[in-house]
């Protein structure tokens, strides 16, 4: 059999928005595969995220939207705001459905039927698709290394059925399914499931990489990487939902910045070649989780020693990261010193006045 | 479904695919408009940066300093000519307000603007012919009365307006105090008389020796201009009313630094020279004075330390880098010496904050100290010289009675600069001087031109607080220093003290500014909607738009603007009946700012003038 030529899109890195003392983005593609009118929450993360991706991602692009609000709220009555062919599969099956979608473009280039290059192929999870319920599906796409790219869009809950917890949703996160009580006071007990390095560690010949809507360059370059990259690629990306979190619809961008300066979402890249993580990004300030829990109502209920078990959880995070603790943050996962909280019984006795 | 690219079989066409029309980039999803979910709009408007608002000319320092960011120097420059004549002079005399309002200098330091504004106006010095031009002439003549800052400004003005102006100059050489005050080493004559030069390529006349008074009277200016600005400035240096102050060797600042830069001095100073005053201009002279072969100079003050003293800070910080010894809290009451200075009587001294009475307090019971020296120089301000004046037009405080426009009474005549200002209480400076100068020709511009007196627009703008802005965006950054002299050396020089950036410089320095206020066209609201219904046909300052029909009012943008030039307008009013409704769907792209819209139409101003040079 001839060997095929396969035409790929290489598409060029963003320079930096910080230039020197001064900020100014890159200039950015005129394409818009995204387009207004859909039927998300104001200022949605997912959304913020969708739009970065695929207008990093450009014209000839295949998504594939797996049951979640970016199915679901985007595409009532037969419409939907993607300017690019878009299809939605079974929430289960988003790995799957991929997989053949790739392996279809694949077949038809061998066949001669498909002339141009090999479009960028993305699945766009929500959490609860890509952690739970079509982690499988998901790992298989990965494993056989079909060439498309998987976000997991994380917004750290099922959104779309009404806010329940997903094994993303994080310690002491309020939800429907984990709502905070005199058993369980902290709400959710149990740690965020550490999907992507969990995929990195599964799928070591994948490009894998954290991103969050709070670094939008940083974002599109992943992306980019990702779709560049020959063989499949994985990126988890932080997308603040307001209606889960219970913050202020201005704040979506905010939160995807103080997620990563609080250490509660490590930013990262999976080197495939050197079988390496490049732990290198640094946020500008690094501060403690408090910070970050007081925006969100999802957080409200915790008290003062649920939010040192946090800056604890975080403190390791950094130390996994290979950055030297500041002594404040040190205090700050002690319990004595974290202010502005009464104890934990004090916190109970007012709570049960309500 | 989104049916582009994709093949849809005939059968399946009729009806889903059918009665769902496809989204368009430029459209949208046609079928959704999400407007009128919103309760909050979220709208474009500059706001006025609090550097342009401080400036005594009101230049447009944050337009200049984008221009100069982009690379764009011969536009900035062009921005700057519109209210300042002569940033290289400005770029180095200016006791810069600017920099004291700048909201960088809250966050970390103040930009540099004073050190771009003189690169930028080496720079407009290099070109072989300046970008401004004379009016169209309008057939009339005016008579600008002094060549000092306030003169040249005017004059610069009316020319760009039409007027033939003839500027009637005592001195033997035009500038007025650039020239006869601010020294050399401050601001070398070449660059000033470069500016002066400019002046002439406008069309402008100047007449020096020419005073009136004694060569023009005030009737030959009635009869023979159409209008006339006095820019007479303060020209006679106050006394201290000490005992022997007219024996040798006392020296009054003014008439000093005055012959010097006119060229026509024969000091000698003794070894030991000593300064009366604390203020810029017994700075100047004291340094001067070292210049002139001084070995010891000494400066004695009211104040009771260098904190109070009404000067700039890095001046006098320079001054004492050059050796200058401070005395404080002392007032020169008597010049002790047989007909030329050999000592001063001193008493212990401060200010007595009372308005009517002596403002000075001598506290004579205290033993006078005698205080030998070869040279006294006294530097405590100026007045005005004003014989010429008709008597109806002087007021109680020595100087020229006007209106609030500068207009003395309803006549052709108006008065700008020093002369006017120094009853306002404004600090006397060479900026003030520049903007009174440029209002009062668009003053006698409208009343010749038979057109009502505005009150100088009021800024209806909001000056932008540093708490609107978004700081992430700007990690922390060291202001640039100048180069200076090395002290030692440039104490015996007339080499110009302060060195000017470098374009490189000007550049980095000018990327430290937040563009308070104004759009810079950072796309950062257009990168982060989450809709996306943020739209821009090409990408400059201030041309966004918010399509309204989809905006949902979540406000990001406005939050993660870093310049703080969007603001949130509610859409419903729930005191006086929702509007909801109205509003919604009007498809209004918000207001954009004017200073967006006075760099749109520069942009290819100066390009006509790039041409031109050839
Ligand atoms: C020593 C000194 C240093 C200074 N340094 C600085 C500085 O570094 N930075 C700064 O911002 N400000 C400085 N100032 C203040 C600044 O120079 C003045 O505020 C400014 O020059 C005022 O401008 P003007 O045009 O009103 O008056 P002037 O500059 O005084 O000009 C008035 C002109 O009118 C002429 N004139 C007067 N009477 C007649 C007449 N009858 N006929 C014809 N011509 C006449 C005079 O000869 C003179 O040329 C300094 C002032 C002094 C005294
Ligand atoms: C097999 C199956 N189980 C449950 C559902 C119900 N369901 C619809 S959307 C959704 C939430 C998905 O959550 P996530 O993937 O995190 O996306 P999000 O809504 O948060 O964007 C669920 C559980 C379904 N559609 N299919
Ligand atoms: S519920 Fe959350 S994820 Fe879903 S549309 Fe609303 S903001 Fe977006
Ligand atoms: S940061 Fe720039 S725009 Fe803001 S006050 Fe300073 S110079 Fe002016
Ligand atoms: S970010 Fe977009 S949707 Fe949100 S307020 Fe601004 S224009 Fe409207
Ligand atoms: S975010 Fe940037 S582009 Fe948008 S209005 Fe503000 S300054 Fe202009
Ligand atoms: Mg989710």
């Amino acid at each position: 059999m001839p060997a095929i030529k396969v035409e790929r899109q290489m598409l060029p890195m963003f320079a930096s928005p910080n230039q020197g003392a001064r900020f100014y983005n890159p200039e950015l593609p005129q394409t818009e595969p995204f387009v207004p009118g859909h039927r998300t929450c104001a200022g949605c993360g997912p959304s913020i995220q969708y739009r970065m991706t695929s207008k990093a991602a450009g014209d000839n692009t295949i998504l594939v939207g797996p049951t979640g609000c970016m199915y679901v709220a985007n595409s009532s009555y037969l419409c939907t705001p993607y300017n690019v062919p878009w299809a939605h599969t079974q929430i289960g099956s988003a790995g799957s459905f991929t997989a053949g979608v790739a392996a279809a473009y694949e077949a038809m280039i061998r066949k001669g039927k498909w002339k141009g290059p090999f479009p960028n192929i993305i699945c766009e999870a929500g959490d609860g698709s890509a952690s739970d319920i079509g982690l499988a599906s998901i790992s298989g796409a990965l494993y056989r290394n079909h060439d498309c790219l998987i976000i997991c869009y994380d917004n750290e809950q099922y959104a779309n059925t009404g806010i329940q917890a997903s094994s993303r949703t994080p310690y002491g996160g309020m939800t429907t399914f984990s709502p905070p009580g005199k058993m369980v006071p902290e709400a959710k007990s149990l740690y965020p499931k550490d999907l992507a390095r969990m995929m990195a560690a599964g799928h070591p010949h994948c490009y894998v990489a954290t991103a969050s809507v709070g670094y939008p360059i940083d974002l599109m370059n992943k992306v980019r990487k990702g779709l560049n990259h020959k063989g499949a690629a994985y990126i988890m990306i932080y997308t603040p939902c307001q209606k889960g979190f219970v913050y202020e619809t201005p704040r979506s961008i905010d939160l995807g910045r103080l997620v990563v300066e609080c250490g509660l979402y490590p930013m990262w890249e999976w080197d495939p070649e050197k079988r390496k993580f490049d732990y290198s990004f640094r946020p500008q300030n690094m501060r403690p989780v408090s910070e970050y829990l007081k925006l969100q109502g999802r957080f409200g209920h915790l008290h003062a020693e649920h939010v040192a078990t946090m800056q604890k959880f975080a403190n390791m995070q950094w130390k996994m990261m290979g950055v030297e603790l500041p002594d404040a943050l040190v205090r700050a996962a002690d319990v004595k010193n974290v202010r502005d909280m009464g104890a934990a019984q004090a916190a109970e006795a007012v709570a049960l006045t309500v | 479904m989104s049916t582009k690219g994709t093949h849809i079989p005939d059968w399946l066409a009729v009806p889903f695919a059918g009665i769902t029309p496809a989204p368009s980039q430029e459209k949208g999803q046609d079928l959704f408009p999400t407007g009128n979910w919103r309760s909050t709009r979220p709208v474009y408007r500059d706001k006025m940066p609090p550097c342009n608002n401080a400036c005594g000319t009101n230049e447009k320092i944050q337009g200049y300093l984008d221009l100069v960011k982009r690379g764009r120097y011969l536009d900035a420059y062009a921005l700057i000519k519109e209210d300042m004549p002569f940033p290289s002079v400005t770029g180095r005399v200016c006791y810069h307000p600017c920099e004291q309002a700048c909201n960088r200098g809250q966050y970390d330091e103040a930009i540099s603007i004073r050190a771009v504004e003189r690169f930028l106006g080496d720079f407009g010095q290099a070109l072989p012919k300046d970008v401004v031009k004379a009016g169209p002439p309008n057939g009339r003549k005016v008579a600008v009365v002094g060549s000092g800052p306030a003169g040249h400004s005017a004059a610069y003005q009316l020319a760009r307006l039409g007027y033939a102006v003839t500027i009637l100059e005592k001195s033997p050489k035009a500038g007025g105090l650039n020239r006869g005050g601010i020294p050399d080493w401050v601001l070398p004559q070449r660059v000033l008389d470069r500016e002066i030069e400019r002046l002439l390529e406008l069309g402008i006349t100047i007449r020096t020796n020419t005073e009136v008074g004694k060569d023009v009277s005030w009737d030959d200016l009635k009869k023979n201009y159409d209008a006339c600005v006095l820019a007479v400035g303060l020209t006679e240096p106050n006394s201290v009313r000490a005992e022997g102050e007219n024996k040798d060797g006392v020296i009054y600042g003014l008439p000093f630094l005055r012959d010097i830069g006119m060229g026509t001095s024969n000091v000698k100073l003794g070894r030991n020279v000593t300064v009366i005053g604390g203020g810029n201009t017994a700075i100047d002279c004291a340094r001067e004075a070292l210049r002139q072969g001084a070995e010891d100079v000494t400066m004695i003050t009211v104040e009771r330390n260098p904190k109070e003293m009404p000067c700039v800070p890095e001046d006098l910080h320079d001054m004492m880098e050059e050796g200058v010894v401070l005395m404080h809290a002392r007032a020169m009451t008597a010049v002790l010496g047989n007909g030329r200075v050999e000592a001063l009587q001193l008493y212990p001294a401060r200010f007595s904050g009372a308005v009517n009475a002596s403002p000075i307090l001598i506290d004579r019971e205290a033993p006078a100290e005698r205080f030998p020296t070869d040279n006294v120089i006294i530097a405590v301000g100026q007045h005005a010289s004003l014989a010429w004046l008709p008597a109806e037009f002087k007021n109680e405080r020595g100087t020229i009675r006007i209106d609030r426009f500068g207009r003395l009474g309803d006549t052709m005549f108006f008065a700008a600069g020093d002369i006017a200002q120094v009853a306002s209480g404004q600090p006397l400076m060479v900026v003030n001087a520049v903007g009174d100068g440029k209002r009062v020709a668009f003053s006698l511009d409208r009343v010749l031109r038979k057109e009502p007196l505005q009150e100088r627009m009021v800024p209806i703008d909001v000056i932008t607080d540093l708490a609107r802005m978004n700081m992430t965006y700007f990690p922390h950054f060291p202001r640039l220093k100048q180069e200076t002299l090395l002290p030692t050396f440039r104490r015996h020089t007339q080499e110009e003290v302060i060195q000017g950036f470098s374009g490189n410089q000007a550049f980095e320095e000018a990327n430290r500014c937040f563009s308070c206020g104004t759009c810079n066209a950072c796309d950062n609201c257009y990168l982060v909607c989450p809709e996306p219904c943020i739209v821009r046909s090409v990408r400059s300052n201030g041309l966004y738009r918010i399509l309204t029909d989809y905006c949902k009012g979540c406000r990001v943008c406005i939050e993660e603007c870093p310049t703080g030039c969007l603001e949130s307008v509610p859409e419903m009013d729930f005191d006086t009946g929702v509007v909801r409704m109205d509003t919604a769907f009007a498809i209004t792209p918000g207001l954009h700012g004017r200073q967006a819209e006075e760099l749109k139409n520069l942009a290819d101003r100066p390009a006509k003038d790039i041409e031109n040079w050839k």
